[in-house]
């Protein structure tokens, strides 16, 4: 793809270091150490691994840690593959490129958070408590595990404070939601993270809280259309012969340069004319600032213009 | 239409100005936060050490497309207090993401022209064009109120060290 613009932030892999059963924790830094884009206690990046895969991961560090991002992975080995690419692929010191942070866990203003994990689900809570503990905000942590729990040198600051909670099920029963839940204050704010039967679980056991008090974290990718009319579409290309889907709150740009076609673009923003390509079929839903109505006869804007119907086809 | 006697005659005026160097910012990298620096080294025809746009080491978002007219960036200091006045909107000098930003220098109208920053002669090439991923990269949407103002390319005539603090004047 040599040619294309940087489509993300280059890191380098510092460090990587045992996280538990199954577990590695990536340390991720600029190759001159300078700071990196700032996130949200909570927050995730996506991460560009061999083999062409793309898989998001929860960012575990202390977001005032500006340096460094800190991911941990556990080996899923019947998972879609993200997991042994990271951890039989990626070695200190090489290279990775990664999306910027988004997300994020809206904990600031409440007064007391209750965060429920499942073993690694805990990844998106961590930076949340390390942010809350340097803030002398109040939670609770509870992990649910089957024996030692993942993580634990993170972990051991919030256990020593009285922060964190482990529920091993290996020597005690399992604890009830309700029962977790009960124990917060009538103000709290409820996060949970974790196998899925455990989030339809807790979804249930919080139906009575304000929605608004309550986070589940499912990971999935938000899909952020600038547009509400905006829709998936096949986009055709007349000349190569290919036909690509352009996803919901996905621009044509973004797809097309994902397929591995150059088009040149700058303001990515409908303004500066440069990724201006020919249609020939179909419906496009122009929403630049660059083409006359006699252009757009003919051409579309590829960053921001979408499509009408399910399928555009263009002189590509 | 504009006359040729008009545009002979607005192009050549030169109105007295005089500004100055109030913040100077870098990244080597696309998408990386701004540091404030207390000087920089501009290097004639290549661009700043050190920061992403230097031709040759090129690691900026538009590093596909080495553009000889910009190896430094300029911004108002007036339009980040225009856009706090008229948009409510609280924009810093480090994120604007360009290199230098000054006080008192009309950028917009020095297109196609040379000028001073302190020891260091540029020639404008062309104005910026704000860049989507910007309203990303700060989590503000800044990007309709920057067109037309999101600063000045510049191409370095005469290499240096500058400084906050030096002057802008005309050549
Ligand atoms: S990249 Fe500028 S109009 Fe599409």
């Amino acid at each position: 793809m040599a040619g294309l613009p940087v489509r993300g932030i280059k890191t380098v892999v510092e460090a990587i270091e045992d996280g538990g059963p199954g577990i590695k924790v990536y340390t991720l830094c600029d190759p001159d150490r300078w700071e990196l884009p700032p996130f949200k206690p909570g927050a995730h990046i996506d991460i560009y691994l061999p083999g062409g895969l793309v898989r998001t991961y929860s960012l575990c560090n202390d977001p005032a840690d500006d340096k460094r991002y800190v991911v941990a992975v556990k080996r899923e080995a019947d998972g879609r593959g993200g997991s042994i690419a990271f951890h039989d692929g990626v070695k200190a010191g090489d290279t990775l490129v990664v999306s910027l942070p988004r997300g994020g866990l809206r904990i600031d203003g409440a007064h007391h958070v209750t965060f429920v994990a499942g073993g690694i689900g805990v990844t998106p809570f961590l930076s949340a408590a390390d942010y809350l503990a340097r803030r002398g905000g109040d939670f609770t942590l509870h992990i649910i595990a089957r024996g030692e729990p993942p993580l634990a040198a993170m972990l051991a600051p919030h256990r020593a404070s009285g922060h964190a909670i482990i529920h091993d099920t290996r020597v005690s029963a399992r604890p009830t939601l309700d029962a977790l839940i009960d124990t917060a204050p009538q103000s709290a704010m409820l996060a949970c993270c974790g196998p899925l039967d455990m989030l339809d679980a807790f979804e249930r056991a919080t139906q009575g809280w304000p929605a608004e008090r309550v986070h589940v974290e499912r990971f999935v990718a938000p899909a952020l259309p600038i547009d509400p009319e905006a829709r998936p579409f096949q986009l055709v290309l007349a000349r190569s012969q290919r036909e690509i889907e352009v996803r919901l709150g996905q621009s044509m740009l973004d797809a097309l340069l994902k397929a591995g076609i150059d088009i040149p673009a700058s303001c990515c923003g409908g303004i500066c004319g440069a990724c201006r390509i020919d249609w020939l079929e179909g419906t496009p839903v122009h929403r630049d600032r660059v083409l006359s109505p006699a252009e757009r006869a003919r051409s579309l804007m590829a960053c921001v213009a979408g499509s009408a119907e399910e399928r555009l086809v263009v002189d590509l | 239409m504009l006359d040729t006697a008009t545009v002979d005659r607005a192009s050549t005026f030169a109105p007295t100005w005089s500004g100055v160097i109030r913040h100077l910012h870098i990244t080597p990298r696309a998408f990386l936060p701004m540091r404030s620096m207390p000087e920089l080294n501009l290097v004639a025809g290549k661009g700043i050490e050190g920061d992403r746009y230097m031709i040759g080491r090129e690691e900026g978002y538009y590093s596909s497309k080495p553009e000889e007219g910009r190896q430094v960036t300029l911004f108002e200091i007036e339009t980040l207090i225009a856009l706090k006045r008229d948009a409510g909107i609280d924009l810093g000098p480090e994120e604007h993401r360009r290199n230098v930003t000054t006080e008192g220098a009309p950028l917009t109208h020095l297109v196609g022209k040379q000028f001073w920053l302190g020891q260091v002669l540029l020639e404008a090439t062309r104005l910026s064009i704000p860049c989507r991923h910007i309203e990303e990269v700060t989590g503000k949407s800044i990007f309709d109120p920057l067109i037309n103002r999101s600063g000045l390319n510049c191409k370095i005539l005469k290499g240096g060290t500058i400084r906050v603090g030096d002057a802008v004047r005309n050549a």
